[in-house]
């Protein structure tokens, strides 16, 4: 991990691995550190993996007035690699964040990767509020088995500082216009999505993969909002035969 | 030393088991549970009360802004504020506050304090909120991350359309406008400025900086507020700010009555409702971002603190209306009894914290309102008078000239 300057922003940067660059995009809970599915994927990748300003370490947040500038943000973090375009996974809010820049930038990102995002709102099938669920419910929505699921690995002030970070794009909606982007996103996407997420319903996958242009949609059996964890095999399975995969991929 | 008459607007009808059944009282609370013209009903009580307080001898008349809630109907106070200012001849009107982030633009507020400023003949005292986190946050939908940002800039807005005598644009980053050019102008070329809070370190600097009278309006009593309040005189010290009692605010339920057996009789089930009826789901209470974590780990501190003269355990039982009437006024929640003994007990606690102004709570929750006109007589005649020498010797800044005029030269 080191310390890296992107514009306003100073923000922490995780680096696994060799080979063809990939950019991982985290979810609104915090950075994963050194994942064991970031270093899986390391295996055969660059992994490149920032923390989002405004949470843990990594400062910046105020000057992203809006989600332009965080998808420029991240334009800026592509640049600095000096890669012509790059893969990018992003899981939750980094989802979001990662259709938004493929949407702003499309000749920056070769294939894109969407996990359990966020970004769009269905008024028929509402998401429930993220940000006041007791936490045995919270549990219950983000994992298949709670029981099973791993301990949190932020002490809580840290937390509440990333969820607090979270709510600029979250919060009361997260919906800043997504909808109205999704048909620019120019790279073959796969849109995955944990089949028993409570907080994201799937249904919220399938209406971002028919809303991006070359998209599939695959549900991760047996998994909830982190199909990384609760299904590794079928994850790292997903994610390898797409990103290996030639880009005349026709996903419909 | 000055005195304001408050109350919470609280719904006096709840069910009986609405806290059993641990409904939230705010956000979410079920509409089906209240009726427009009890409402209608208690808005007219509360007019009255003020109107009374007004003729009493109270410095200042204290409204507040609160949403989608059963504990204070009260969605905007500039509403009430109008009712009053036409109403009334002497006192402020005290509006703490209008929450700065949630009036688009905010330029509403400028505009609303400066007509009731015109119509109270300059009695307004400005008072800015964050708002709680069930108003801001839940019931008015701007993210945390955003809540303190969007405030400042308000501020920004607010103050120099009441200080700029010619039009002028304001390219902010939530508002732009192209023309501000204030309709009417205030009365009082400078606004007193309150702001409330809870203990976040921002606010003390903000109030620190600005000259703001700062407002610890908690309903848990001495014992609770006392870490807290001696942390921001101390903070102001090592500032090197300005520890005039006056710039201090704090809330205080009172039930006073001839003798202390009918404080108890008159006022015991409108202070167990107005506790009880409180219950909001805690995680409406506190949001991801709302308080920094600098704050978050300040406040803590305090409560450390506060738990030696009161444990979790009384306050926990405090906050469900548990405890007996005089167990809340030995906590501090309340001070009860004879105008006597009241006096004596707002002496202590206000030298103690070193209030300089005290917002008076004289009706709580279900209360008759004949209890509650006892009340303010009561103390506007009985006690009051005996505590102006209080601080006498500090000037304050806080309260609208207009309302230092002696009653009779402000009725003529």
């Amino acid at each position: 991990m080191q310390f890296q300057t992107f514009g306003a922003a100073t923000v922490r940067l995780w680096r696994f691995g060799q080979g063809r660059p990939l950019l991982y995009l985290h979810g609104f809970e915090g950075h994963p550190g050194d994942a064991p599915y970031l270093r899986r994927l390391a295996e055969t990748r660059l992994v490149i993996a920032p923390e989002h300003p405004g949470f843990g370490e990594s400062d910046g947040l105020a000057a992203m007035h809006d989600i332009t500038d965080q998808a420029l943000h991240f334009r800026r973090v592509i640049r600095s690699l000096g890669v012509r375009r790059i893969d990018v996974v992003g899981h939750c809010l980094g989802g979001m964040f990662a259709a938004e820049l493929a949407a702003i930038s499309p000749h920056l990102v070769r294939r894109l990767v969407l996990v359990n995002s966020y970004g769009l709102w269905d008024d028929v099938n509402p998401l429930p509020d993220a940000f006041s669920l007791p936490p045995p419910a919270f549990a219950a929505a983000k994992w298949a088995k709670p029981e099973a699921a791993p301990a949190a690995p932020d002490d809580p002030m840290t937390r509440q500082r990333n969820l607090g970070s979270a709510t600029k794009f979250l919060w009361p909606i997260p919906d800043r216009g997504l909808t109205r982007r999704l048909p620019f996103i120019e790279a073959p996407t796969l849109v995955l999505h944990g089949a028993e997420d409570g907080l994201i319903p799937p249904a919220y996958g399938q209406r971002l993969a028919s809303l991006i242009p070359n998209a599939a949609f695959q549900a991760i059996e047996g998994a909830a909002h982190m199909p990384m964890i609760e299904a590794p095999e079928a994850f790292d399975h997903a994610l390898g035969s797409f990103l290996g995969a030639e880009p005349e991929f026709r996903g419909r | 030393m000055k005195f304001h008459w408050f109350a919470e607007a609280s719904y006096p009808k709840l069910p009986a088991d609405f806290r059993a059944k641990k409904i939230s009282s705010w956000v979410d609370t079920p509409k089906s549970l209240h009726d427009p013209h009890v409402v209608g009903e208690m808005c007219r009580m509360f007019i009255r009360l003020m109107q009374q307080a007004d003729r009493d001898g109270f410095d200042g008349l204290a409204v507040n802004e609160h949403h989608q809630t059963p504990f204070a109907v009260t969605p905007s106070p500039n509403l009430l504020a109008a009712a009053l200012a036409h109403t009334t001849q002497r006192a402020a009107i005290l509006i703490i506050g209008d929450s700065l982030a949630l009036y688009n633009p905010p330029t509403r507020v400028a505009e609303e304090m400066a007509w009731l400023d015109c119509l109270s003949g300059g009695r307004v005292i400005a008072g800015f909120v964050f708002g709680t986190p069930m108003d801001s946050v839940f019931a008015y939908g701007i993210p945390p991350a955003e809540l303190r940002d969007r405030f400042e800039e308000a501020r920004q807005l607010i103050l120099k359309s009441w200080a700029e005598q010619e039009p002028f644009a304001f390219n902010g980053k939530y508002t732009k406008l192209r023309y501000v050019n204030l309709w009417p102008k205030p009365i009082q070329p400078k606004f007193p400025i309150w702001v409330p809070g809870s203990g976040s370190v921002e606010t003390w600097d903000l109030c620190i900086e600005n000259d703001y009278c700062y407002g610890h309006l908690s309903f848990s009593g001495l014992h609770a507020a006392k870490p807290l309040v001696d942390a921001w005189w101390e903070y102001c010290d090592m500032r090197g700010a300005d520890t005039n009692p006056h710039r201090m605010a704090f809330t205080q339920l009172i039930c006073c009555a001839n003798t202390d057996a009918e404080a108890e009789r008159l006022y015991s089930d409108g202070v167990k409702y107005f506790y009880r009826n409180r219950y909001t789901n805690p995680a409406y209470e506190a949001p991801p971002g709302y308080r920094s974590s600098k704050s978050v780990q300040a406040i803590m501190g305090h409560r450390k603190i506060a738990e030696s003269k009161l444990s979790a355990e009384d306050r926990a039982r405090a906050a469900s209306g548990e405890m007996s009437f005089w167990e809340y006024d030995k906590h501090g929640f309340i001070i009860a009894g004879t105008p006597e003994r009241v006096r004596q007990r707002l002496r202590e606690m206000c030298t103690d914290l070193r209030i300089g102004q005290l917002i008076a709570c004289l009706h709580q929750g279900d209360l008759p309102e004949e209890v509650a006109v006892e009340n303010t007589r009561l103390v506007g005649q009985e006690v009051i008078p005996g505590l102006r020498d209080l601080w006498a010797e500090h000037e304050d800044r806080w309260t609208p000239a207009a309302t230092h005029l002696p009653l009779a030269k402000a009725a003529e």
